[in-house]
């Protein structure tokens, strides 16, 4: 997919700093690209173009706004990036379809064993596009378990979960239990027949576990049979708890993900322009004693590659809206020494 | 990876992150296009397949036959494919957890630095295989016979216990010849008359020895008869 935008929008989208280099601009003596900005944000000469001028300019005056939305939409993702990087934020996009059509739902349910049913159907019957509200989450709920093990099988062949992302692998498979006890806990609100007995037997087979078993089991169930306390006990594992924990754990998802960047897709290769680099890219006589740590935006960042050079040059002129990348943006870029970019799905 | 390797990798994904594009608009376009697809393809399910309502959840009446939503298939079928009643455990609990403390920690014990799929079989191929058998367990679940039929010929003073047997959702568990879950949560019953003698039968439905349900509540009489067609089947 080629995107043609009229040049104007995206300088215009595109503030002065370019992606990556707050880390970079921290580490260069004298006035930091972000306290010039800030300067000028000051001095009102920001967002000159738009009306509300003042606006703006008080709002980022005050949150760094632009320093976040740089951070957030301007940050580059790796040449080759294919539609399979799109599995996770429609998980995302799903788990706030559910919070959206659950709230909706939570309006008319009622939480006792002798009026959960009475208050399904009423929500199913009478209710304007209950049926349909009532639909949506309960495919939604498929859709969520289909897409985050989409989600997780693309991440697990890319060998994306490998450094430096390995704590990211590890939210997400905490994210995968507690969506599908997410799944667990939903199935027995509608208080039917289904659903009493499929949670019987999940709470017989929770039993059966060693050690633990049958107390997890007991506390779930919360009395001799499965009945009223299980449910409300249920319902608010599935109201509240387990949803604020895969909120809070899509954040910190999130966080590494924008924080590390996300992957190329592994065929995808760096060719280094001939003659000149080669040997310098990797300093061949670096003592790295095996499994030194690395941290991440030390080794990129303090040792610039030849290639880095031509490319975060103009950014240092400040009074250019149109920073490094929005070259980029409009057209392949001009570094003569690579490799014409391709267009991403070409390798996909 | 070791020291070096990791700084190279760094190093490279900074040139190809350098070649990339923006996050804003190219791929927030195509996460769009994808939440787009995502949003149509759940209100046509929706429209489509609405959200019936089943029977109310009633404890009293055991007929139902347990069935849990289509993605936890292959952890129930899971449970069918090991039978020694020892080993159930290590079905219900034992393999889903080593799995998911495997999946856990799979980057800390694949640390090699090759990440091109057809480059590093091993773990290629192990997940090509854990997802053909997820998809075979699912199918299989998906496709459990139906439970309320018995074909098995009964005298006729035994229909009756047959007929409770056949409502009562025993064959999600349990295999009568022909019919019923076969290599089920629970044992074949085709010959279970000659096997066990009919007082402890009749205590099994009572009160659902292991991860079996009780079927107390199905009352004397008709557990009486339940055990007496049990009885019979040798
Ligand atoms: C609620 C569930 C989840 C949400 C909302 C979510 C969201 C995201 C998003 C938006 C990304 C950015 C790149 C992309 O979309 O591919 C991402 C990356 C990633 N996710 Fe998830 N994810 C979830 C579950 C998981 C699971 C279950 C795993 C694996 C066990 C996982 C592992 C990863 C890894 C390793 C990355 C980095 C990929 C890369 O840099 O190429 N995530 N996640």
């Amino acid at each position: 997919m080629k995107l043609s935008l009229p040049k104007r929008k995206s300088k215009q989208a595109e503030p002065a700093v370019a992606d990556g280099d707050a880390e970079a601009a921290a580490a260069e003596p004298g006035p930091s690209r972000s306290e010039k900005r800030a300067r000028k944000i000051a001095a009102g000469k920001h967002h000159s173009a738009e009306g509300g001028k003042d606006v703006a300019g008080w709002v980022d005056s005050r949150t760094n706004s632009t320093g976040i939305y740089t951070a957030l939409l301007a940050r580059h993702v790796p040449k080759g990036t294919n539609w399979f990087y799109t599995l996770g934020s429609a998980t995302m996009f799903i788990f706030a379809m559910q919070a959206i059509t659950g709230v909706f739902l939570a309006m008319y349910y009622t939480p006792s064993t002798t009026q959960a049913y009475a208050s399904i159907t009423h929500l199913t019957n009478d209710v304007f596009m209950g049926e349909f509200v009532r639909g949506m989450h309960k495919w939604g709920s498929s859709l969520m378990i289909i897409l985050i093990f989409l989600h997780m099988g693309r991440t697990f062949f890319f060998g994306a979960y490998k450094y430096p992302r390995e704590l990211n692998w590890v939210i997400g498979v905490v994210l995968l239990v507690l969506t599908t006890v997410m799944g667990l806990t939903g199935y027995l609100l509608p208080f039917d027949q289904r659903s009493l007995w499929a949670t019987v037997v999940a709470n017989n087979i929770t039993a059966s576990g060693p050690v633990v078993g049958p107390y997890l089991a007991d506390f779930l169930r919360a009395g001799p049979e499965v009945g009223a306390t299980t449910l409300s006990r249920f319902y608010a594992l599935h109201m509240m708890l387990i949803p604020g924990l895969i909120a809070a754990l899509i954040g910190a998802h999130l966080f590494l993900v924008v924080k590390l960047g996300t992957t190329a897709p592994p065929w995808v290769k760096a060719t280094r322009p001939k003659g000149a680099l080669g040997e310098e890219t990797v300093p061949a006589g670096v003592p790295s004693p095996d499994d030194a740590e690395v941290p991440v935006g030390q080794a990129a960042a303090s040792e610039p590659t030849p290639e880095e050079t031509p490319v975060s040059e103009p950014a240092a002129d400040p009074a250019d809206a149109g920073g490094p990348d929005a070259g980029n943006a409009g057209e392949e870029p001009a570094d003569p020494g690579a490799e014409p970019a391709d267009d991403g799905e070409a390798s996909a | 990876m070791n020291g070096r390797e990791k700084e190279e990798y760094l190093r490279e994904y900074e040139i190809l992150k350098k070649k990339g594009k923006p996050f804003f608009p190219y791929a927030i376009m195509k996460d769009s296009v994808m939440m787009v697809i995502v949003v149509a393809v759940m209100i046509a399910m929706s429209v489509i397949m609405g959200a019936e309502q089943g029977p109310k959840a009633d404890p009293t009446t055991t007929t139902y036959v347990p069935r849990p939503e289509w993605y936890f298939f292959y952890l129930f079928e899971l449970l069918k494919v090991i039978k020694p009643p020892a080993l159930v455990p290590l079905a219900t609990i034992g393999i889903p957890t080593i799995a998911m403390v495997l999946l856990l920690l799979l980057p800390f014990y694949d640390r090699g630095p090759e990440r091109i799929p057809w480059r590093r079989p091993i773990a290629t191929i192990t997940g090509i295989l854990v997802i053909i058998a997820m998809a075979y367990l699912t199918f299989l679940g998906a496709n459990a016979g139906s439970p309320t039929e018995i074909e098995l010929e009964t005298p006729a003073q035994f229909e009756r216990g047959k007929q409770i047997v056949a409502e009562t959702g025993c064959l999600a568990c349990h295999s009568i010849g022909e019919n019923g879950a076969h290599g089920g949560l629970g044992p074949d019953l085709t010959h279970i008359g000659s096997k066990i003698p009919p007082a402890a039968i009749k205590r099994s439905v009572e009160i659902g020895p292991g991860i079996m349900p009780s079927f107390r509540d199905l009352g004397e009489k008709d557990l009486n008869q339940v055990a007496d067609y049990l009885s019979s089947l040798d």
